[in-house]
């Protein structure tokens, strides 16, 4: 539970959504406030994309319901798109746009008005120091460059929730950092901040609070301590409940 | 700006820097006229050609002048059947009570040279009748007993470039509407499930319908443009031809009725194909499989073009309209040949297309929001 008096950014009650034979989801229910990093763990396969991507609005869930600041997903689509901002580990970009046109398609795409455009576009770039290489073809940029771009597509538009799927996957030490340290920033800025990953150290530094799914269900929800508990990490606990799950 | 214009504008950016749809395009421009001016080169080196004729016996007085001024050189052989095989493109054996040609109908040449020499024979013929019955002091028109005045109403040159422009343009306008945009069409549903961007656009609020009417509208103007570049090229390609051995100038040229129709086919040809296309590449996960799934439709397309070449007097009633494809040929056919249009034939055209393309927009859309387009990628 989020602490008393503080609203939910995010509320996801009781979903469940079956992909195909599989029942992907059974029941998860969870709630993230803004000015907080949420983490949202399990091994492979657990269910968190599947989660996320109901979360905002890729897919419809079979059951339960998902409110982002106090939109409906299944009532108010648009609404919850325009609020949230998300990035993936698949970074995938317009080649044959510049890093700039590839930011600014996204932005009026989110419905940035023409005479922000340029203002929010330069600021995203500056914020993520992409001014060396915003110029050049998307398809030049080494894969920390396109992540980058990545980011500030899902930011550009200045939502209030943001969500990373598994964001360092595919990037080096370097690269994972920045984005780390951006997750960080963001909170800071009172962004709500959703982080879904496998690596369970990240999410130790990282979470203030945290979710682990197994098999589409919840094992344990709290503050990242109370979850942790008394074994060493995050990782042995995690290892424990799932062994008991 | 709506959410349509910004695809449109996205879309038409990264097409103008794709070299797979510039390459279409310029080789649209570009491969017409080649080809038609090789095929001028051929006709005008055909119709000069002087083809051997082998002969035996004694070649009566002044056949062998007509002959040799129809470009039949003649040249004495021992067996002439024996030579026609390969030696010469024909031969004659002169005897007393005529003449017996040998050729092989296998060799094109000996084709084109048997058709000279029944020509020459013909002449020959009637201008020895002629000289016998004025010797005789009857008035050679005894033959013609009612003498025959043609009067043609419209330039035979100009009916002739017109039946090849009935063929030709249809089948250059659907080949061109669908190929001209296929690259784009595959890149714009194909490519977004392929590079991974696909999650990302539909994360974004603009409406499914915009998105998908953007790309489109895009895919349709490169279409269209394609079709265009390739017709106006074989059009001012035609214009400074000359055919035969005469330099036959057809001034081949389009009436601007044919050429309002054409554009309005054009149009809608556009439209079709690229939902279509873009319906069917949504179903890819990647632009190779596109093509796969696109293939078998140029082959559907090509065969109602086809029509008008092999029965060039099809003409059905109002429902053969109701075809696609193959009403916009017969529509066309009709502008370019009469300059006129059948009105009800071009309003069922229309609604046929229109349906075609509104069925597979519908269908592109159905595709583009399915949840297993994002699960299966």
């Amino acid at each position: 539970m989020i602490r008393p008096g503080i609203p939910a950014a995010v509320k996801v009650d009781r979903l469940e959504k079956t992909l195909g034979k599989n029942h992907v989801l059974r029941g998860i229910s969870f709630e993230a406030a803004a000015g907080e990093i949420f983490g949202l763990l399990g091994p492979n396969g657990a269910g968190k994309t599947t989660t996320l991507r109901v979360v905002c609005t890729l897919l419809a869930p079979d059951r339960g319901s998902v409110d982002i600041l106090g939109f409906n997903t299944r009532l108010a689509p648009q609404e919850v798109r325009r609020r949230v901002g998300v990035v993936t580990a698949e970074i995938g970009v317009y080649p044959r746009l510049s890093a700039r046109e590839n930011v600014s398609y996204f932005a009026e795409l989110s419905g940035v008005v023409e005479g922000d455009l340029n203002k929010k576009v330069d600021a995203v770039i500056e914020r993520l120091d992409m001014g060396e290489f915003s110029k050049q073809r998307a398809e030049s940029l080494s894969s920390g460059q396109k992540q980058k771009v990545a980011i500030a597509r899902a930011i550009v538009h200045d939502p209030p929730v943001l969500m990373f799927d598994e964001p360092t996957s595919n990037l080096d030490v370097l690269a994972s950092r920045e984005i780390r340290e951006f997750m960080v920033e963001s909170k800071g800025r009172g962004k709500c901040v959703i982080f879904s990953t496998h690596v369970l150290h990240d999410a130790e530094r990282l979470c203030d609070r945290v979710t682990i799914i197994h098999r589409g269900q919840v094992v344990a929800s709290g503050p990242t301590a109370e979850v942790r508990g008394n074994y060493v990490d995050l990782e042995d606990s995690f290892m424990h409940l799932v062994g008991a799950a | 700006m709506s959410p349509i214009a910004i695809v449109f504008k996205k879309e038409m950016l990264e097409i103008l820097r794709d070299r797979r749809t510039l390459f279409a395009i310029g080789f649209a421009a570009l491969a017409s006229p080649i080809v038609l001016t090789v095929i001028s080169q051929v006709a005008t080196r055909s119709a000069t050609q002087t083809y051997l004729v082998g002969y035996s016996g004694d070649v009566p007085a002044g056949l062998d002048i007509l002959m040799n001024s129809t470009g039949l050189s003649l040249r004495p052989v021992s067996d002439p059947a024996a030579a026609a095989k390969k030696q010469v493109d024909i031969g004659l054996s002169f005897t007393p009570s005529g003449v017996d040609e040998y050729y092989d109908p296998t060799r094109s040449s000996a084709q084109i040279a048997q058709v000279r020499l029944q020509s020459v024979l013909g002449t020959y013929d009637a201008a020895k009748v002629a000289a016998t019955l004025q010797q005789k002091g009857i008035d050679p028109g005894v033959l013609h007993p009612l003498p025959v005045t043609v009067h043609p109403l419209s330039s035979p040159v100009k009916a002739a470039g017109n039946a090849f422009l009935s063929f030709f343009l249809p089948y250059i306008l659907i080949t061109m509407c669908m190929t001209g945009g296929l690259s784009a069409a595959l890149d714009a549903s194909a490519g977004e499930r392929e590079r991974k961007t696909l999650e990302s656009l539909l994360l974004t609020p603009a409406p499914r319908t915009q998105l998908l009417v953007g790309k489109i509208l895009a895919v349709s103007t490169v279409s269209f443009l394609a079709a265009a570049v390739a017709i106006g090229s074989i059009l001012f390609a035609l214009q400074r031809l000359k055919l035969g051995s005469g330099g036959l100038d057809l001034h081949i040229g389009l009436s601007p009725l044919a050429a309002t129709v054409m554009v309005w086919l054009a149009i809608l040809l556009a439209a079709s194909f690229s939902s279509l296309t873009i319906a069917l590449g949504t179903l890819a996960r990647s632009f190779r499989q596109g093509q796969a799934y696109v293939t078998p439709l140029y082959f559907i397309t090509i065969f109602p073009a086809s029509v008008v070449l092999f029965i060039p007097d099809f003409n059905p009633n109002l429902a053969y309209y109701l075809i696609p494809i193959l009403n916009a040929v017969l529509v066309l056919r009709d502008a370019i040949v009469h300059s006129s249009v059948a009105w009800p034939a071009l309003g069922v055209t229309t609604a046929s297309l229109v349906a075609t393309g509104a069925l597979s927009w519908y269908a592109a859309l159905r595709l583009f929001t399915r949840e297993a387009l994002l699960v299966k990628s």
